[in-house]
């Protein structure tokens, strides 16, 4: 089977940003997470994808598909779920809902109503008076009812508490179940990543750092920490990122085996997490 | 096209201000205006409520930030422009309706004596919310939300001035004198073109526009 997200050296000029040469696949089955700092271009990515924003160059395939040509057929079959309630306030959640599913062919009220009650959502509330969580439940209740085989989601899990970012994780674990349907994460909780994601697609300053399988991106990247005598300006050019206090250092590197051979026992190399890799290399 | 056209009534009827509007405009513009012709009432009436249902939805879209909602489900940014051009002939016909069953009723208890259907203003008042429309719905897709509101207070503005115009001066009035009104059928026409111009126009820039 073809990919279900197909970016292609995609380019997005702003006056004061450019989002340039991006490029990623997503297989049908697998949770992509989409990290990176605040402004990196995550949400611009996300709406060039959607066609909320028109691209300057490069290419989008969806289903196999141009995202343009193919605009409406594509979006039958996306869920979205952004980091904002765009739904319209003074509404119920069953008005909402009634206008939502009359666009989508494949439309499943049972499904709907089970993620009601799994929610525990009053179809009879107003969207102005659901909190941010119970509004980003009812997002994903949408998302979740139409046979989508693809969720594009952009940091749906900001702002919430650990529980709840917890029953969405879940969600989304048991929607990957079905290998035909994949999941596009835009996040920079990178924790929530380190649980579900299958592939990281890292963005910095509007450009791909990298879009790696997770193992084997957290199999190449090492934290390395050390005194600071063992400092000097070739051994900085080793790492990507440093952090120096007076007592020692700490270095993100992906080359573990050159650090090895250059201190041998003299450091201590831990594991990097998601963020170590994002924050070293933010921070450079 | 008819989930937005669901969406739209949804809204009408859910906000109050909207409620309040429908049912209070009426009995606000007989205490207000008195019109020795009630002909020319009933113009204005059918003219404020067409125009004022069709420009709300745009308000709704605005207020809520839903374009990028709205825009991620099946539907192509073409049609959501061609909808809201055809949307105004079906509220123009709600409002000949609505208005018609609450005049015809202020007729019965006594209370005014008032045209509740009267096919001469319903042939003027088409040219005229064309017009205003074709100019006002191009400067929603194109404008920021503010000068949009501009334009449109402006266009709702010109309207009732060139009402009183009428209402005032009759056959010596700006707008008597520039034929507009007896010269109904190259208006209509005029008006048609100028519509079906504005709708390429708004497919244009909306197809082309970061939301």
């Amino acid at each position: 089977m073809g990919s279900i997200l197909e970016v292609n050296n995609l380019r997005k000029e702003f006056k004061n940003f450019t989002l340039d040469n991006i490029s990623f696949n997503l297989e049908p089955g697998y949770i992509m997470g989409f990290i990176g700092p605040n402004g990196a271009g995550k949400s611009t990515t996300i709406k060039l994808i959607m066609n909320l924003l028109k691209k300057n160059g490069g290419e989008i395939k969806i289903f196999g598909l141009d995202h343009i040509k193919h605009e409406k057929e594509i979006k039958d079959r996306i869920g979205f779920v952004y980091d904002e309630n765009y739904y319209y306030e003074d509404l119920t959640i069953k008005q909402m809902k009634s206008i939502v599913s009359s666009f989508y062919s494949k439309w499943e009220d049972d499904a709907f109503n089970r993620y009601m009650n799994e929610f525990d959502l009053n179809p009879k509330s107003k969207i102005k008076t659901l909190s941010k969580g119970m509004k980003m439940k009812f997002s994903l209740a949408i998302a979740l009812s139409h046979n989508a085989d693809l969720i594009i989601m952009d940091e749906p899990t900001s702002g919430l508490d650990p529980v709840f970012r917890r029953e969405i994780l879940d969600i989304l674990y048991n929607v990957i179940q079905d290998e035909r349907k994949s999941i596009f994460f835009s996040t920079h909780i990178t924790t929530d990543l380190e649980k579900i994601a299958d592939y990281i697609t890292f963005i910095n300053n509007g450009e791909i750092v990298f879009s790696k399988s997770k193992d084997e991106i957290l199999d190449t990247y090492a934290i390395v920490k050390g005194g600071t005598d063992l400092l000097d300006r070739d051994v900085r050019s080793q790492f990507i990122g440093l952090r120096e206090t007076s007592v020692g250092f700490e270095g993100l590197t992906n080359d573990v085996n050159n650090i090895k051979k250059m201190f041998k026992e003299e450091v201590l190399i831990e594991r990097a997490t998601l963020e170590d890799i994002m924050v070293y290399t933010v921070r450079r | 096209m008819l989930g937005i056209l669901k969406k739209d009534l949804n809204l009408m009827i859910s906000d109050n201000k909207n409620r309040l509007f429908y049912l209070l405009y009426i009995p606000l513009l007989f205490l207000i205006v008195d019109s020795y012709e009630p002909k020319w009432m009933y113009l204005v009436i059918l003219y404020t409520y067409t125009y004022l249902t069709s420009i709300t939805s745009f308000w709704h879209d605005i207020s809520n930030k839903t374009s990028y909602m709205i825009n991620s489900l099946p539907i192509s940014r073409k049609e959501i422009v061609i909808y809201r051009y055809v949307s105004t002939f079906f509220y123009f016909l709600m409002t000949i309706v609505y208005v018609g069953i609450y005049l015809w009723i202020i007729n019965i208890l006594g209370i005014a004596n008032v045209d509740y259907f009267n096919l001469e203003m319903i042939k003027i008042s088409i040219p005229i919310i064309l017009i205003s429309t074709s100019i006002v719905y191009p400067a929603y897709f194109r404008f920021e939300p503010r000068l949009a509101q501009i334009i449109h207070l402006f266009m709702f503005i010109t309207f009732f001035i060139g009402v009183m115009n009428v209402g005032y001066l009759g056959k010596k009035s700006l707008v008597d004198n520039l034929k507009f009104l007896s010269n109904g059928k190259y208006i209509l026409l005029i008006s048609i073109f100028l519509y079906l111009l504005s709708l390429l126009l708004s497919i244009r820039i909306y197809e082309t526009k970061d939301l």
